[in-house]
């Protein structure tokens, strides 16, 4: 009888593994915050290339940018021994320690968009934000080689990825000599609403300005009958160089009200970050970027000339 | 200012009227002060019509915001929960006018179905408002967590029903709340100044000429004493925080028409913006003391004050040390005012 039992139990414990064994992979995808439209394209690719691998897909995160509650988002994924995390980090530092936890749980880990470079993670798939301000002032001094003044939108201050555009825009600048005046940032702490106001109050305040550098393209996501400011600036020559290629903001490439739009790659981040994660679980060979495991995932460029093919690329929002 | 309070005598209602005289003299000095400051600063661009009605356009929104916040001011609660409400009523329009394709509404007119719509997230605000209401006085909940909770639910919604898109395409008619203009030849008014000052009538004459009305600033000045004075207290609040809901909603409409876009992002953090123009605007926190008025005075301050920031081309990186100062110091100079009356 014991032997029965025993045996019986035997063979529980490996159907029971080897059901196990056949469960699909999950893999939880958490972006810096539930409310920013910028990770819904992400979102999409994310979700697709795990149905395409067989991979299920979590998309979870905190309602807000902060990281502390990104902490306890990680937390609850390390105890539901999820396969693998793709994480935005809301603040490098202050996700290390949980991603290293994650890590040792045998949780495998990749950063996306923004990275936690001192971690365990095992590679950063994303834009590097210094990059893009570089190129964004580079297209800024081809547009006004005779100078002018150039004003700066940005987001939530102090946000790392959109400090470092700044610094890449101004240090550009600087080192090439440019004639162009940076004026004093403004921002429109990622409100859309607010982003509009300040850009049309300053905008018909400066009848100088020359350009104007969005370093997100938060006032993009308002109809362009709500920018009549910005239409009149381009229309008197004024030139815009904006960051994001979100669908809504294609319309404004067309209509002339911006100039440029340099364009993270957000498909790819979530699609090859999925990737890349699902490959380090399966044991099989994987690339990881430089020697610091960075992937850059590189930039979309739309303007009048490309942007109906881009747009016709992009699902509608 | 407890005392203020329209039941207990006689003479009461014209000593609230002289109060509130008093502090709205002291926030029409603190924004004419501004207002000249700034002429001399920048000059024309300050005065320049259409630096005057972007600004008056862009605290419209506040200000019809902040004279819900001052009904539930005057009772001594709050509202937290506006912010989350002027989004999800936004949404709730733009769903209904952009996005809901059933026969029925496809086949409507254009303007029939922008007025339903507008209509639908007007009542969506009120409910959330009277759930509010319910909570403070059924279920006995200070008006602070009880708001707290509902800013959360509303938000949550919000992105729930949206899965964070913005909701675009939207017709004409329902832009012009808040892109157009009402007036005669040149003189062209922009719609959501038209809203505000209408609204702002309403609920002066609400707050100053009804019972109800009285009702509110007798419970924000003593809520025992109202009601053993036979004041519907419990009633006049749920009354009380569905207006605010309300006008919380068409402050999001408005915005949502005003952009062209609802999104399920919008009004974060401006409840706060709300409470700051009430309190500018001379209303206590202890309750039972503030003016539409005041209110809308105080909203345009913060206005003005957000304007010349970018004018004057301070820096974002100071702009909001700047800002805080200036609410503390005008609060403190309205205060130091009152002191000094007593």
């Amino acid at each position: 009888m014991k032997k029965v039992l025993s045996f019986l139990l035997v063979a529980l414990l490996v159907l029971g593994a080897s059901s196990a064994f056949a469960e699909e992979v999950e893999i939880a995808v958490v972006p810096k915050a539930l409310d920013n439209a910028i990770f819904l394209d992400a979102k999409t690719a994310a979700e697709e290339k795990g149905a395409e691998l067989g991979v299920k897909i979590y998309w979870e995160g905190s309602p807000t940018s902060d990281a502390a509650a990104q902490v306890n988002v990680i937390e609850s994924l390390i105890e539901r021994q999820v396969d693998g995390i793709l994480i935005s980090c809301n603040d490098a530092d202050a996700l290390k320690d949980v991603i290293d936890r994650a890590v040792d749980a045998g949780i495998a880990v990749g950063c996306f968009d923004s990275d936690s470079p001192e971690s365990k993670r095992a590679f950063y798939c994303g834009t590097d934000n210094y990059a893009i301000g570089k190129l964004s002032a580079e297209y800024m001094m081809e547009y006004l080689p005779e100078g002018g003044k150039v004003a700066i939108l940005t987001g939530v201050l102090g946000a790392p990825n959109l400090e470092m555009r700044i610094t890449g825009f101004k240090e550009t600048l600087a080192a090439a000599g440019s004639p162009i005046e940076v004026l004093p940032v403004q921002t429109g702490e990622d409100d859309v609403q607010k982003s509009v106001e300040v850009v049309s109050q300053f905008t018909a305040a400066n009848p100088d300005l020359a350009g104007w550098f969005f370093d997100g393209g938060w006032p993009y996501f308002a109809d362009p009958d709500a920018l009549p400011e910005v239409k009149a600036f381009m229309e008197r020559g004024g030139r815009i160089v904006s960051i994001d290629t979100c669908e809504p903001m294609m319309q404004y490439v067309g209509l002339g009200m911006v100039d440029i739009l340099i364009g993270q790659n957000y498909p790819t981040m979530g699609a090859l970050g999925v990737e890349t994660l699902y490959k380090i679980i399966k044991g099989e060979e994987v690339d990881l970027g430089d020697e610091t495991n960075y992937i850059d995932t590189g930039y979309e460029i739309v303007d009048i000339n490309n942007y109906e093919e881009v747009w016709a690329g992009k699902a509608p929002w | 200012m407890k005392t203020a309070n329209g039941t207990e005598s006689k003479g009461a209602p014209s000593f609230i009227r002289r109060v509130q005289q008093v502090s709205v003299f002291n926030i029409v000095l603190i924004l004419a002060g501004m207002c000249l400051l700034l002429s001399i600063a920048v000059g024309g661009k300050f005065l320049s019509a259409t630096n005057i009605t972007s600004v008056v356009r862009q605290f419209s929104f506040y200000a019809i915001m902040a004279t819900g916040m001052l009904l539930a001011i005057i009772t001594g609660g709050i509202d937290l929960s506006s912010g989350s409400v002027f989004a999800f009523s936004s949404i709730i329009t733009c769903l209904f006018i952009a996005k809901w394709d059933i026969p029925l509404l496809t086949g409507m007119p254009v303007l029939l179905r922008v007025i339903l719509g507008v209509l639908l997230g007007m009542l969506s605000g009120a409910a959330f408002g009277y759930l509010n209401g319910a909570l403070i006085t059924l279920l006995k909940l200070p008006p602070f967590i009880a708001t707290l909770g509902t800013m959360s639910i509303a938000r949550g919604l919000s992105y729930g029903i949206t899965g964070g898109y913005p909701i675009g395409s939207l017709p004409d008619q329902f832009k012009f709340i808040g892109l157009g203009t009402i007036g005669a030849g040149s003189v062209q008014i922009p719609t959501p100044i038209i809203l505000m000052v209408v609204l702002a009538l309403l609920f002066s004459f609400f707050l100053r000429k009804t019972i109800l009305g009285r009702w509110v600033y007798a419970i924000g000045g003593n809520e025992e004493a109202a009601r053993i004075a036979g004041v519907r207290v419990d009633r006049t609040k749920r009354i009380v925080y569905a207006l605010c809901g309300l006008m919380s909603s068409i402050a999001g409409i408005a915005t949502a028409a005003r952009l062209g876009v609802g999104q399920s992002t919008a009004g974060q953090g401006y409840e706060m913006d709300a409470i700051a123009a009430v309190i500018i605007g001379g209303a206590s926190v202890n309750g039972g003391v503030g003016t539409v008025l005041g209110s809308v005075l105080g909203a345009a301050i913060m206005g003005v004050l957000r304007n010349g920031l970018v004018l004057l081309n301070v820096s974002a990186y100071w702009q909001q040390a700047v800002l805080g100062v200036v609410i503390v110091v005008a609060v403190s100079f309205d205060k130091l005012q009152h002191d000094r009356k007593k």
